[in-house]
């Protein structure tokens, strides 16, 4: 068969997977190196004469910076350099934001505090010397007077009138902006309807935490005006921009870098303070400089996510039909806007694998003297499922109806699908009732349920709790990004290029960063191609050495990449096909490209190698008339709409009805990922997302003191996030239903293992102690917030007044999300 | 702390003569470095990481006399007269040893920081003798975070090392104290 006519979609029932191709689990590129010690990470990269910075931070949540004495500091032996909020403000632009809020103000915001920082950790003063402890001496030499003012911490508190207000200068309130989406007639159907479930969801603040920490190391060379910065970045491209309009620079000065990344999870989409710094300091000494986040700026400086307050309420008929869903709920921003802000799927999958047609979804984005919120692998969907599954299990509570059967019921079905959910999100396809009955068939929830509630012999309670959820993956398209004013698009780029040793180089902007990209991009090359795994070398995150793409976030590498991927993969294809025919004279559509070599497939003694070839077209010798020289394509690819992931999850979890502590005991979760091209590799995106779900449902949580405004647990000592002692056994199981919209009818899943732990481990208590009465609705979940709810089952919850008014009290929610 | 620009900081110098991966080095380092910007800056051993300097997240670990020490918690001066054993000396003959290999056979690694954490807490927790149980491992690596992979790969990874290695499992008293320089107790090779 010919490169150009291999079917595209692999699925249970085709053909077995090629070696190195689509379906086929291979070696990862990015191992050996890795293993080594050879990976190239920021603080890996120290060019001779490097400088090294170091950053004075406000103590305060909330400060007037009313003099900065940098004499001392200046003064020390080896003390190079030192930048104040004048110099930064003359020097230049406030940090751009990628994806605004819609509707909100742009914030002013410098890469050092200007009179006012608005969180503890807020760069106020930055220092250059000779070596890092240098610098920090330096800091310790610093005479800095602030004058504190009132803030505040908590998200509901900082809406409440009277609040201090963050950013008087563009806004009355610490309301940044109100976006609402929705269909139908929501506060109608609450009127009609049989029964309305509803309650106030806390979300708590966490932090990505990818074990390696920011880093930059900036070079500049005046007389060639090229600025190069090694960064930990998952976007490589959108840095640059960043930088050049933040620096007063042209896109062209700059090359930025990302080798290895040690982790993003969206933390690492952007530019910080002090990129920009580093970049200051470098243009003004001419000498490489370095800045490594430590772990304590990293908790107070680099972005925390999730923290959200839900008012949902859903409504059903008698039945246990869900008439109509509303979710009101204010999202903490921090102190300022992040580059990708606070998250925004909450709006979008607001009712989640739900049919629900009547539905309204209101996100208040609110400042508060915070570490500034955002982007984290989630992105505002396990936010939201906490509370629409937790409202789920209730219902079926209050109708006595069984819990799966309920979630069957509402489901979207197969058939209706694709489908346009009240927010305007478009379902591609899928079976959710299919992953939901495997899961509870895997839980063993027909013989939970038959077997009543009797306690084991330890006098602990067994419960199971599901969580359903779609997850949306990639972006709906350029058209869906310009109208929310985001600076980048829905595509992916990737150049791909011949060698003389008969292999492919493939440049991407795509960085490195445990997503395997290298690898899955290399095996859809050699899938499309023909050619051997191991002969196509990704190259990836150099701005300078790459076509101009998008980058590594929202789920959307690899379902954007892979039609790149394949329209490069097919035009060299093509090429070569050409011109092993004009070598070997014989008709292009008798050859096909396997391994190393082209050759006929009816007599494979005819055949020409893929070195020859590729020399031939490098060197323009020995090509047919009429040829360009060259190997080389280009290649943009925009998917027609998002993807969306879909799965169920179940835990069964053990209680101590005494004390309220728990154990998740098995937690199985069924996934759909569409089309797969490396089932190791997909497994181990949901393995690690689940970790990270477990950990801010369970033990994460970032506290503020609210009398200081102080973060008490920034430390790697105090935040809890999973150990290897401390994850339950999880099994994993898949459908596959391509989806329609992405080349080979890929899904993302990246994000998938963030959504459900929250609420499936919830639901399982509240089953465990539903002859208590227990309703949980805060995360994270603990031994004494289970015991703090069985001591006060008596009281019946009453939200009437509490909650935010429903839809129609509402006065224009504001732009769309 | 680039010893070797000529206008860094001057800071009184400590004399210390310690063994990295086999090889005797003698060198004056400052008081107050620690081991882990000790074997990254001076040595250019860039395989260990440092993630938190505080000891708790694993990222520095290696050995120092056969057993597992978080290097952002020891001074570099503390290596006086001892053996340190980093990543970079695991390989042999330009090959991935078994330990790699398996963590690079079972996708224990995903962008790969860790990593190197994983592998000494291995290399040293081989040294205790004996072949540890899944739940032991568990409990033996807990000391090294991964926010990537959720873990369940490095613990498969390292029970498939100890079980392909025969003469481990017989060999109770290997500490590994007479061969700080390469992992002569992990096995066969590939």
């Amino acid at each position: 068969m010919t490169t150009l006519e291999r079917p595209s979609v692999a699925d249970d029932t085709g053909p077995a997977p090629r070696p190195g191709g689509i379906g086929a689990s291979v070696p990862r590129k990015e191992d050996d190196r890795l293993l080594r010690g050879d990976g190239r990470f920021t603080d890996d990269v120290e060019p001779a004469r490097v400088l090294h910075m170091a950053v004075a931070r406000c103590p305060y949540p909330h400060a007037r910076i009313v003099r900065v004495d940098a004499t001392a500091a200046r003064a020390l032996d080896g003390v190079k350099h030192v930048l104040t909020g004048p110099d930064v403000r003359a020097a230049t632009e406030p940090l751009t934001v990628l994806r605004p809020v819609p509707g909100a103000p742009q914030l002013p915001y410098y890469a050092l505090a200007q009179d006012v920082a608005t969180h503890e950790g807020q760069p106020v003063v930055s220092v250059v010397a000779t070596s890092r402890h240098v610098a920090e001496d330096a800091l310790e030499l610093l005479d800095i007077e602030y004058e504190p003012l009132p803030h505040v911490v908590d998200v509901l508190a900082a809406l409440e009138p009277g609040a201090p207000v963050l950013h008087p200068s563009v806004l009355d309130s610490n309301l940044m902006a109100a976006n609402s989406d929705g269909s139908g007639d929501p506060e109608a159907r609450m009127r009609e309807a049989a029964l309305v479930v509803e309650d106030q969801f806390r979300i708590n603040r966490v932090t990505a935490l990818p074990m390696e920490t920011r880093a930059v190391v900036a070079e500049w060379r005046p007389g060639a005006r090229e600025l190069t910065v090694h960064a930990s970045t998952q976007v490589p491209h959108l840095i640059r921009k960043q930088l050049a309009a933040s620096l007063r620079l042209q896109e062209s000065d700059v090359r930025a870098v990302a080798s290895d990344v040690g982790g993003g999870f969206g933390l690492k989409l952007g530019v910080f303070p002090e990129d920009v710094l580093a970049c200051l300091h470098a243009m003004a000494l001419r000498r490489p400089v370095k800045w490594v986040e430590d772990r304590a700026e990293h908790f107070r400086a680099s972005t925390h996510a999730r923290e959200s307050v839900h008012d949902f309420r859903i409504a059903a008929d008698a039945d246990g039909r869900i008439m109509a869903m509303t979710d009101v709920y204010a999202t903490d921003m921090g102190g300022w806007n992040s580059p990708f802000g606070s998250a925004q799927l909450s709006s979008v999958v607001m009712n989640g694998p739900y049919r629900v047609e009547h539905g309204y979804a209101e996100r208040r984005v609110t400042l508060t003297n915070k570490t500034p919120i955002g982007a984290y692998r989630g992105y505002g969907q396990p936010e939201v499922n906490f509370a629409y599954e937790l409202l789920m299990d209730r219902l079926a509570r209050r109708l006595d109806l069984d819990p799966v059967e309920l979630r069957a019921m509402n489901m979207v079905k197969a058939a209706d699908l694709p489908w346009k959910n009240p927010t305007g999100a478009v379902y591609d396809s899928g079976d959710y009732e299919k992953c939901l009955r495997m899961a509870a068939e895997a839980i063993g929830w027909d013989a939970h349920r038959a077997a009543g509630r009797t306690p084991r012999a330890d006098g602990r309670l067994m419960g199971i709790g599901f969580s359903s959820f779609v997850e949306r993956t990639g972006y709906a398209s350029a058209r869906f990004l310009a109208r929310r004013g985001s600076q980048f698009g829905a595509h992916e780029s990737v150049t791909l290029r011949a060698n003389r040793s008969g292999g492919l180089d493939l440049y991407t902007g795509v960085s490195t960063m445990g997503q395997s990209s290298e690898t899955a991009f290399a095996q859809v090359i050699s899938d499309v191609f023909g050619i051997d795994y191991d002969a196509v070398r990704v190259h990836a995150g150099d701005t300078g050495a790459s076509p101009l793409n998008t980058g590594a976030f929202a789920s959307r590498t690899m379902i954007a990449a892979a039609g790149a991927l394949k329209a490069a993969s097919e035009e060299l294809a093509e090429k070569t096909l050409r011109l092993a025919a004009w070598r070997l004279e014989s008709d292009a559509a008798l050859l096909e490209i396997t391994g190393s070599v082209v050759r006929r497939r009816d007599d494979e003694t005819v055949q020409v190698s893929l070195a020859e070839v590729f020399t031939s077209a490098i060197t323009g010798q020995g090509i047919p008339p009429g040829e360009e020289p060259g190997m080389e394509s280009t290649s943009h690819f925009e998917p027609s709409d998002a993807a969306y992931s879909f799965g169920t999850a179940a835990a069964l979890v053990s209680v101590d009805p005494g004390t309220g502590e728990f154990t998740v005991e098995r937690f199985v979760l069924v996934h759909d990922a569409g089309t797969v091209v490396n089932q190791k590799i997909v497994d181990g995106q949901v393995r690690g997302a689940l970790a990270q779900g477990f950990g801010a449902a369970l033990t994460e949580e970032l506290r503020y003191d609210p009398d200081t405004g102080q973060l008490v647990n920034g430390s790697m000592v105090d935040y809890f996030v999973p150990t290897a002692a401390d994850l339950p056994p999880i099994e994993l199981l898949h459908t596959s239903v391509p989806s329609p919209v992405t080349t080979f009818g890929l899904r993302g899943v990246g994000e998938a293992g963030t959504i459900p732990p929250g609420a499936a481990v919830a639901n399982g208590i509240c089953d465990a102690l539903a002859d208590f009465g227990v309703e949980l609705n805060t995360l994270p979940i603990t031994a004494e917030s289970i015991w703090r709810a069985l001591s006060r089952r008596a009281v019946q919850d009453d939200h009437e007044g509490t909650l935010a008014p429903t839809p129609g009290d509402l006065p224009d929610g504001g732009t769309g999300y | 702390m680039t010893g070797l620009a000529p206008d860094v900081q001057r800071e009184e110098l400590v004399e210390t003569t310690t063994t990295v991966n086999g090889e005797p080095i003698t060198v004056a380092v400052p008081p107050r470095l620690h081991v882990a910007d000790f074997l990254r800056q001076h040595l250019g051993l860039t395989g260990t990481h440092v993630g938190c300097e505080q000891g708790a997240c694993g990222m520095c670990t290696v050995v120092v006399d056969g057993e597992a020490v978080k290097s952002c918690l020891m001074f570099a001066v503390q290596l006086d007269g001892r053996n340190v054993q980093t990543v970079e000396s695991l390989a042999e003959d330009d090959q991935l040893n078994p330990l790699q290999q398996a963590f690079k056979d079972e996708h224990a690694l995903q962008c790969g920081f860790c990593s190197p954490g994983f592998l000494m807490t291995a290399t040293a927790l081989a040294n205790q003798g004996g072949c540890p149980s899944r739940e032991e491992i568990r409990e033996e690596i807990a000391g090294v975070l991964c926010r990537c992979t959720g873990y369940e790969n490095i613990v498969t990874a390292i029970e498939r090392w100890f079980a392909e290695s025969p003469q481990r499992a017989v060999d109770d008293d290997a500490t590994g104290l007479t061969t700080p320089t390469g992992p002569s107790t992990t096995g066969r090779r590939r």
